[in-house]
């Protein structure tokens, strides 16, 4: 087992892994950017490494810097954790390049799946159903033909590309230039990689993602379900699990289909295989694969009883998978919400700045991951996801019932968030009766704006009421005393000292 | 004593009274007994109309966060005219970063007459693109923007004015 592993992450994940990394007795190294210097992941490993300037070109994303932290910390290992280099084919390569373990899958899984034509193509190899489409050359008279064998409405995607950019949706001929144009330049800006496929679009489509994990001696795993239709822009904002449009039969199908996937790239350690489910034919169709852990694995590691993070570390350092697949159940139902420092009302455009305060819900059921704490930035330079808030029930009504009620408790101070959106979400009789589908989201919530609605007397009442008191004051520096970014100011860890009234 | 505040467009008066140990309140035309339960660094337990409830705060330059029962409200100085100070056009229209990012392309010249919802400037943030399109039909009188330029939040990249009615 490893001593040292060194986390190429920030955040939430990075907290998450050096949890894992704890519990397991591993020391850990967090590395940072210059805005990053007392953040949460930071202040929690046993070492730290300044790589790199705020832009995440310039730190995060820096292959260089973060082997060279490795190196300099005595590292054995290197957890990626979610975007940044996780699925960067070069990144694994230099890792192990460098004699360390690479916690992830071997690289040539990651080119395979990391190239949307040619996971495509391997798929069909191996008789896992892929969505009908056209994988080729790419130049605008080939991609105009085969758009008309595929069947308007049709989808045209970067093949490098994932998280919704270099996608266009055409539903006429007419407009597949300029949905070309448009698609490629994004795909070149994001990824580098102005090639492009075309899928077939089905319209009320769902999104059902199989969790795989991986030994490196053959056994291949899944870890059931997640339905994650709760969509905006191709970003997932609500995710649960089991599904509500699977039976056991689909289901049953449908784990065997991820593993074969899996299977057909020599898959190790852990991934997840997204499918695109049409609920009129029940037809699914083999969508792509994330070569890395993803956002929303906590709601698998409630119903399965797994923690996930520690079984890549585990798989890494060459143990054995000890259960079988008839051994793994579900149980119980999870949903997770992701708190964004985002408005709504204004086009859900990031809305940055300091997290004046930050109280986390807590309860039976009730999970909360998160990489700030009260006082921290939320800056610009990343994901503006504050947290993940999770809640786990025996049946999904009670589910949904203990997360709006969790949400409540979520106290959130000095950023417009999603916190109203997501509660009117929960609240749609739509989502109550499990009736999603990817578009569902975009569609309902059109021009989405909060809730006219007077404001309560309490609150008025307590902000003349607390006019005059010394934190947070405006009248004082501007500062408000929680914020102090001094880690040994008393006001960090304040809580319920009187004040003489 | 008075306090003034504002939200999302709506102004609101307290007044205050000291009664002993508790306060009486009038907020419009009701009329509230409070009283303070307990009090710790951005929290405040309140007795209000008999029932307790406990609210948290923040204060910075925006205004007075306060959060209840999970949702969080914004209250401002009253009267604060954001979004319309000197410089804003009387006609015609300006269009402004709405966070800081890169100007990724710039689809227009000055002088050029662009249509209603004409893609006119694109922009990078948080790898986002942030398609910036004319609100009207009307000539570019004002161009501060290029490619590759990094831009702030508010700040003004486009004017445009009205074109003549023939």
């Amino acid at each position: 087992m490893f001593t040292k592993i060194l986390i190429a992450n920030r955040g939430e994940i990075a907290v998450r892994i050096i949890r894992a990394c704890r519990e397991m007795g591993i020391a850990t190294v967090a590395v940072y950017s210059e805005v990053d210097q007392q953040a949460l992941h930071v202040r929690l490993a046993d070492e730290a490494v300044f790589i790199g300037p705020a832009p995440a070109s310039q730190s995060y994303l820096s292959i260089a810097n973060i082997i060279q932290a490795a190196k300099e910390t005595g590292a054995q290992a290197v957890h990626p954790g979610y975007g940044f280099l996780s699925e960067n084919a070069t990144f694994s390569q230099a890792v192990r390049d460098a004699g360390l373990t690479f916690i992830g899958p071997p690289t040539q899984a990651i080119h395979a799946m990391g190239d949307k034509a040619e996971a495509r193509r391997r798929m069909q190899s191996a008789n896992v159903p892929v969505v009908p489409g056209y994988q080729g050359d790419d130049a605008l008279e080939n991609l105009r033909h085969e758009a008309e064998v595929v069947g308007f409405p049709v989808l045209v995607k970067a093949s490098a590309g994932g998280g919704g950019k270099g996608m266009r949706v055409v539903w006429a001929a007419d407009e597949l230039e300029e949905a070309v144009a448009a698609a490629r330049r994004e795909a070149l800006h994001s990824f580098g990689d102005g090639h492009l496929i075309l899928e077939c679009y089905i319209p009320r489509a769902r999104h059902i993602e199989f969790q795989i994990l991986a030994d490196l001696y053959g056994r291949t795993l899944h870890l059931f379900e997640r339905e994650c239709s709760v969509q905006r822009r191709h970003q997932k904002i609500i995710e649960e699990t089991p599904s509500p449009l699977l039976d056991d039969g689909m289901r049953t199908k449908m784990g065997a289909a991820a593993i074969a996937a899996a299977q057909a790239v020599g898959y190790q350690n852990a991934g997840t295989i997204e499918f695109i489910v049409d609920p009129e034919r029940n037809e699914f169709y083999f969508l792509e694969m994330n070569t890395r852990l993803q956002v929303e694995h906590p709601i698998t590691e409630m119903v399965s009883g797994l923690d996930i993070v520690q079984w890549q570390i585990r798989i890494a350092a060459g143990e054995h998978l000890p259960m079988t697949q008839n051994e793994l159940r579900q149980r119980g139902h999870a949903i997770e919400c992701r708190l964004y420092a985002e408005d709504p009302s204004n086009n859900f455009l990031p809305a940055t700045g300091p997290l004046l305060r930050f109280h986390e819900p807590k309860g039976p059921g009730v999970r909360v991951d998160s990489g700030y704490t009260s006082g921290d930035e939320i800056s610009i330079h990343y994901d503006p996801l504050i947290a993940k808030v999770i809640t786990f029930a025996e049946t999904r009504t009670a589910a949904i019932r203990k997360m709006q009620s969790t949400l409540k408790e979520t106290v959130l101070l000095g950023l417009t968030t999603n916190w109203q959106f997501l509660q009117d979400v929960l609240a749609d009789p739509d989502f109550g009766t499990g009736q999603v589908y990817t578009t569902w989201a975009e569609d309902n919530f059109e021009g989405w704006q909060p809730p006219e609605c007077e404001l309560p007397p309490e609150v008025l009442i307590a902000a003349a009421l607390t006019q005059f008191q010394t934190p947070g004051s405006s009248d004082r520096s501007g500062h408000a005393g929680e914020t102090s970014k001094d880690p040994y100011s008393p006001w960090r860890v304040a809580n319920a000292f009187r004040l003489s009234e | 004593m008075r306090y003034r505040y504002q939200s999302r467009g709506q102004v609101y008066t307290v007044n205050l009274e000291r009664q002993g140990a508790a306060y009486r309140v009038e907020l419009g035309e009701q009329t509230h007994e409070v009283a303070i339960l307990d009090s710790a660094p951005g929290e405040i337990s309140l007795l209000f109309d008999g029932r307790p409830v406990t609210l948290y705060w923040a204060a910075d330059s925006s205004g007075k966060w306060v959060s209840l029962d999970g949702c969080t409200y914004l209250l401002e100085k009253p009267a604060s005219r954001r979004g319309s100070g000197p410089g804003e056009r009387q006609n015609g229209a300006s269009l402004r970063a709405p966070m800081p990012a890169q100007v990724q392309a710039v689809n227009v010249s000055e002088g050029e007459q662009v249509e209603k919802g004409q893609t006119l400037l694109l922009l990078e943030a948080m790898k986002m693109e942030i398609r910036l399109t004319s609100p009207q039909k009307g000539r570019i009188v004002k161009l501060q923007a290029h490619e590759g330029q990094s831009v702030e939040r508010n700040q003004l990249l486009v004017e445009i004015e009205d074109i003549d009615q023939e």
